[in-house]
């Protein structure tokens, strides 16, 4: 079943991409939360791969959303990596977080 | 009315044959242009002299030769202009340009006069008329000298703001970044900048960000330090920082930085051993 704002497509053995669209609305966020994790354990995934390549700046509420879903991921036993950051995305988010993030980052889906 | 009688002289001074001027202004361009100055060949004199009657005889014969608006007096701006972008760009200098300008007014003034057979030297207007137009026309060759000026100097920013950051790609996916001098804070900002769109380029999956060149820090500076690793761990790549000096250590405990997240090494060879260690790569001395 589709998520609305989302594109989540199975990649791999056990791997699922997922996709924001331009529709996504993340004030919807314990729903859209409760149907990533739901399709990704319905399909047997162990690991979410968070594409941020079309997101040029991150801020606070966007982060809150990624933290809130890798937190989530992880309680499911999940688990999160964001890809492709754009460097403006990594600049801005780079000057409000403090710590560690929940999610791993990496530039890409592994081959 | 003043105005009127100026211009109608000046009409019917222009009503002369030019060509005859053309000739004699060329030994004012020669002078500065030419000849031991080598920043301009015969053809180029001879193409200048006339393109200047030209314009000018076009402003004089416009329906109003004072109006510095006019289509006319912007063109033989645009020729000044032009003039002087050339000739800075071949190596002249300004002063060149505006001596030359200055002599072209004399001599065209002198040039007229004999060519006419009136002594208009003892009119007033006509002499305030020349002054006021190249006045405004030095002001021209002036502003496209600061605009030049201007562009230089920020080709030679961009340039050392390329230098002062060289990032390389030492192997497949590990870049290096030897920071050297001071770093402040707009220069860590340039630095990140630069980094973090060669990341993006190059797919790189570990920095080695080498500080043996940096003396000083101060607590701004290195926050900024501490977001760039930040950065480059968002990214999705390695960040190792090293040649830490004991100042700059001690500087960044005592200015409660926490170095937890960060991987550091004592040199650039146990930094890159490090990255080549994460990606896997394997280097060895060839077995005899």
């Amino acid at each position: 079943m589709a998520i609305p704002g989302i594109h989540l497509t199975r990649i791999g053995k056990g791997n699922f991409l997922l996709e924001p669209l331009r529709s996504m609305n993340i004030q919807d966020r314990d729903n859209l939360l409760q149907q990533v994790v739901a399709q990704v354990q319905q399909g047997r995934g162990a690991h979410l791969y968070y594409d941020l390549g079309e997101l040029p700046i991150i801020d606070q509420v966007y982060y809150d959303w990624l933290d809130r879903l890798a937190r989530t991921c992880q309680a499911a036993n999940l688990k999160m990596t964001c890809i492709n950051m754009q460097p403006t995305a990594a600049f801005t988010l780079s000057k409000f977080i403090t710590g560690k993030p929940a999610f791993a980052t990496a530039l890409d889906v592994p081959d | 009315m003043q105005k009127k009688e100026v211009s109608e002289k000046l009409t019917a001074l222009f009503g002369l044959k030019i060509g005859n001027i053309s000739a004699q202004l060329e030994a004012t361009a020669r002078e500065f242009f030419g000849a031991d100055n080598k920043l301009m060949d015969e053809d180029e004199i001879a193409d200048l002299s006339s393109e200047f009657v030209n314009l000018i005889s076009g402003l004089i014969g416009s329906k109003d030769p004072h109006k510095r608006t006019s289509p006319q007096f912007h063109a033989l701006e645009a020729f000044f202009s032009g003039l002087a972008q050339r000739m800075l760009m071949r190596g002249g200098n300004v002063e060149d340009v505006v001596r030359y300008a200055q002599q072209l007014q004399h001599n065209l003034i002198a040039a007229l006069e004999k060519d006419s057979g009136v002594a208009f030297t003892h009119s007033r207007s006509v002499l305030l008329f020349f002054a006021q137009h190249f006045d405004e026309l030095i002001m021209a060759i002036f502003r496209t000298y600061l605009s030049e000026r201007e562009n230089t100097l920020k080709a030679q920013e961009a340039e050392l703001r390329e230098t002062s950051t060289p990032i390389t790609e030492i192997w497949d996916g590990v870049l290096t970044l030897p920071i050297i001098g001071t770093l402040d804070s707009s220069r860590t900002m340039l630095v990140m900048e630069a980094l973090l769109n060669r990341i993006a380029r190059d797919h790189a999956r570990a920095v080695v960000m080498d500080l043996t060149g940096v003396k000083n820090i101060d607590s701004q500076v290195s926050h900024h330090l501490i977001q760039m690793v930040r950065a480059v761990q968002l990214m999705g790549s390695d960040a190792i920082i090293t040649g830490i000096h004991p100042e700059i250590a001690r500087a960044l405990v005592s200015l409660n930085i926490d170095l937890s997240g960060v991987t550091t090494r004592a040199s650039l060879s146990d930094g890159l051993k490090e990255a080549f260690l994460r990606l896997g790569i394997h280097v060895s001395h060839k077995e005899s």
